[in-house]
């Protein structure tokens, strides 16, 4: 299990997180934003499964 | 291959034991609060029952928490938010997909996908599939009618997120679909048993076409209904097309949650994403042990927008001696996968009778065909079962000698003496989707 590094993964997930949050924060309510931006965030939630939700068990 | 290059998930997909349990008692508590703060339906259940999220430390105490039914959803599901009721947990303006269950068993239930939930779906299809050998060289061809259940919608995504290149088989006709896989020499297919079964049979019959020399598919994904569990079933459909056919099972309010890996030695759980538990059917005491079969009560982690927790799904189950796989996913298998329904398992004659079972028998027997039909009436107090068969397309003689080894086999598997008919090939009806078989008519004399 040493050979993946959770731990930065996870770190790195959580900054494409905030980035994304922080785009569509400031998107001005453009929808090309925002709908896009949801689509990420919906992918984003797919690494916290496979990747972020590991951090303290493994 | 490398070791780790057959996990789409190498590190939860063999994760020690201990781990997985860790992992999923923190998600049963996420969920468990998750549907208590925003779904009125189960906060109302939780609270007549005396439940707050926070009771729950210890898997003992997920046995706690109150079950839910199909009928429960279907009675949430009547008042607002129109269609989904109760249930729903998020707003009705997040939901971005409609999606509903066959309807098999009564009036359908409403599913609703929010963007980040059909995400998940696409996601847990992904584990299936990458253990089945699907990779981004495949061409799948789905020949289904993408239609407003979800049937095979998911395996399209999740194929897609592989990077396999998908085919959409569907408005096309049967012969149409065949004729599409030969031209675009499809690597692999996704369809109901019985239709995998009945396109082999159109692509013989009417096109002259033998899957198995004339095709390209080498893995087949079956889902829908039990076929690729049943030994006999899972034979001839490998036979038929010369690809490996691997099972797959899931249900429109559960989502994906079992699949076979290339060891094709039981179903494994996808326990990232979901707590498996099996019932007792009568005393619903619980089963943790191997070689008992029970119900199926399911929880799904991380789908939001309509939870689903401790769904008493009435799929009968039984855990694998063998805990260990030589595949080295360390998910906890199922012996044989979904081998019937709660809803189908009944007494005939005083002997509890799985359909499977018949099929089993059936398919066995290579001067049979595939279809068959069971009847159960009541002729005064005294139950009546027939069974419809139909005999091989090549074969009509010497039908006593299949007639004696067919009640062998049956009195051998289910313990029930059978009228027999024989009929032609091609007589009994056709499937498209999922097969009713069985036919209890006894509440209705």
């Amino acid at each position: 299990m040493k050979k993946y590094n959770i731990e930065d993964m996870a770190k790195k997930i959580e900054l494409l997180k905030q980035t994304a949050t922080e785009l569509k924060r400031i998107s001005g309510g453009i929808q090309a934003v925002d709908r896009n931006v949801d689509r990420i965030l919906a992918s984003i939630k797919m690494l916290e499964l496979n990747i972020s939700d590991l951090v303290g068990i493994v | 291959m490398k070791p780790d290059e057959q996990y789409w998930n190498p590190v939860l997909e063999t994760l020690p034991r201990e781990k997985i349990q860790q992992l999923q008692l923190k998600k049963f508590k996420n969920i468990l609060k998750w549907a208590y703060e925003n779904s009125p339906f189960y906060r109302s259940l939780y609270k007549e029952a005396g439940l707050e999220p926070g009771d729950i430390k210890t898997f003992d105490d997920v046995r706690k928490v109150p079950k839910t039914e199909k009928a429960m959803l279907r009675e949430a599901q009547s008042i607002e938010p129109y269609p989904y009721g109760s249930i729903l947990s998020v707003p009705l303006e997040q939901v971005t997909e409609y999606r509903q269950t066959s309807g098999t068993t009564g009036q359908p239930v409403y599913h609703p996908e929010t963007w980040q939930d059909w995400e998940w779906s696409a996601e847990s299809w992904a584990y299936a599939l990458y253990a089945y050998g699907f990779r981004d060289y495949d061409r799948v061809f789905l020949p289904f009618g993408y239609s407003v259940n979800i049937a095979f919608w998911a395996g399209h995504y999740a194929a897609e997120k592989i990077g396999c290149e998908v085919v959409p088989g569907g408005v096309l006709d049967t012969e149409a679909r065949i004729l599409k896989m030969k031209e675009l020499r499809a690597t692999a297919l996704m369809a109901t048993p019985t239709y995998i079964l009945g396109m082999a049979d159109v692509a013989r019959k009417k096109l002259g076409i033998d899957p198995a020399k004339d095709l390209y598919i080498e893995k087949i994904t079956a889902a829908g209904e039990p076929g690729a569990c049943i030994p006999a079933t899972k034979k001839r459909m490998e036979e038929m097309w010369g690809a490996k056919v691997y099972d797959q099972v899931g249900a429109t309010e559960i989502g994906h949650w079992g699949f076979e890996c290339q060891a094709q030695a039981g179903l494994h759980v996808l326990e990232n994403f979901h707590l498996v538990e099996i019932e007792d059917i009568e005393t619903g005491a619980s089963i943790t042990e191997p070689g008992r079969r029970g119900s199926m009560v399911v929880t799904t982690f991380d789908r939001f927008a309509h939870p689903c927790i401790r769904f008493d799904s009435k799929d009968i189950i039984e855990w694998n001696p063998v805990e260990k796989c030589e595949c080295g996913r360390t998910f906890r298998r199922l012996k044989g996968g979904v081998v019937g329904r709660a809803d189908d398992i009944t007494k005939v004659k005083g002997v509890l009778l799985a359909p499977t079972a018949i099929e089993e028998v059936v398919r066995s027997i290579p001067e049979l065909g595939d279809e068959y039909e069971v009847t159960v009436i009541k002729r005064g107090d005294i139950d009546d079962i027939t069974l419809k068969v139909e005999t091989a397309p090549d074969y009509k003689r010497n039908v006593e000698a299949v007639e004696q080894k067919l009640v062998q086999q049956l009195r051998l598997k289910t313990g029930l003496r059978y009228n027999l008919e024989f009929h032609d090939y091609g007589t009994l009806p056709r499937y498209a989707l999922k097969a009713k078989r069985f036919k209890d008519l006894r509440v209705k004399e």
